[in-house]
């Protein structure tokens, strides 16, 4: 499934970049410890979090992530939009909580075997 | 110079999960038969049992760290260190606009006392002290900095309450003095695996004691300094102007 195509399904606002591309996402992953995601999260995955720290988007950046979504509502520091726009980064906000957003995404067939 | 040991993560019986014998008599008691030279009490987003330890001072000769473990908005623990009681005043009184708001559940998470330095209890602390605070680890650190005193990220190698394992690396501008290493994986000391990561800030060792004997037997440091102040303490975890900072000691090397 596409990045764009997963934003209007879940209604995700997009806080980088306005315009969201449509580049095939190739799994998804959820954490919210940075650490954990650094490890596991793969190339291409869509991220789920809680997380709202500027190292978000570092780590993102690092993975080559398709994009990050920071779930439940969570505020996120504006350094961390900042660096995701420095780094490329595709950052989305929504109120829906994790567990939602990640059960939507898998019915949507994101990183369904 | 003197060249002293110093333990800067202790918990009294304010924190629900520490034992009712970690009263400030009992640890002043104990922390000078042992010899320790310095110590910090730490406990969980509180300072009210710090008065009597400070009191204390008179009766040991052991200098007391006003300190405490504060969890950021990340739910990872840091420990901030002041030379004077009205600069914790300050940071206590910004601390509790950051509390959760929730009271706490003794039965089920344990106590909270306040005793003063005969070890009379004074008061239970209705507010939940466990949990986040609603600042996150870049407000908590400037405030503490600018308020003149010391953070470090707590038990960093932990995979809970880790700022390290929250954020993935420790970002260099947080403006954090040291992480400490807990007792659990003293071997990085040699190894440094997770230095770069941590932003090669030095390491520190704390017993984080909740009993009295994790206390005795935990880690300390082995440091050399002027005078017991936070500025010397910075010198020392520098290496500077003579000063040193060795951690992974214990009482009996």
């Amino acid at each position: 499934m596409k990045l764009d195509e997963i934003v209007q399904a879940l209604q995700l606002t997009a806080l980088v970049p306005a315009t969201v591309p449509s580049v095939e996402v190739s799994g998804g992953y959820a954490s919210d410890l940075l650490s954990n995601a650094m490890g596991q999260a793969a190339p291409g995955q869509i991220w789920v979090t809680m997380q709202g720290h500027p190292n978000v988007a570092a780590v993102a950046s690092l993975l080559n992530l398709a994009g990050v979504i920071i779930a439940g509502g969570a505020s996120v520091a504006p350094e961390t939009a900042q660096k995701a726009q420095a780094n490329g980064v595709a950052l989305f906000t929504t109120r829906l909580p994790a567990y939602e957003v990640c059960g939507r995404l898998y019915a949507l067939g994101v990183g369904k075997p | 110079m003197k060249t002293l040991l110093a333990d800067f993560h202790i918990h009294s019986l304010l924190s629900p999960c520490a034992e009712v014998e970690m009263t400030p008599h009992h640890l002043m008691l104990r922390a000078a038969a042992a010899g320790i030279g310095a110590l910090a009490l730490t406990d969980h987003n509180a300072s009210a049992n710090l008065p009597a330890l400070i009191r204390l001072q008179e009766k040991y000769p052991v200098k007391v760290f006003p300190g405490m473990e504060v969890e950021c908005k990340e739910e990872a623990h840091l420990v901030v260190l002041f030379d004077k009681m009205h600069q914790m005043a300050a940071w206590q009184q910004q601390v509790d606009k950051a509390l959760s708001g929730r009271l706490n559940q003794p039965e089920k998470l344990g106590a909270q006392f306040v005793v003063d330095e005969k070890d009379n209890l004074v008061r239970e602390e209705p507010r939940m002290l466990l949990g986040p605070l609603t600042l996150t680890a870049a407000e908590v650190v400037a405030a503490v900095n600018k308020l003149g005193g010391l953070c470090f990220a707590a038990h960093v190698d932990r995979p809970a309450y880790s700022l390290l394992m929250s954020l993935g690396f420790l970002p260099p501008e947080l403006g954090l003095a040291a992480a400490e290493i807990s007792r659990n994986s003293l071997a990085e000391l040699q190894e440094q695996k997770l230095k770069a990561r941590v932003g090669n800030l030095p390491y520190v060792t704390n017993s984080d004691a909740h009993w009295m004997q994790a206390f005795l037997d935990g880690p300390k440091n082995r440091i050399t300094v002027r005078e017991l102040t936070i500025k010397e303490l910075r010198l020392a975890l520098a290496g500077k102007e003579g000063r040193s900072w060795q951690a992974g000691v214990f009482i009996d090397n």
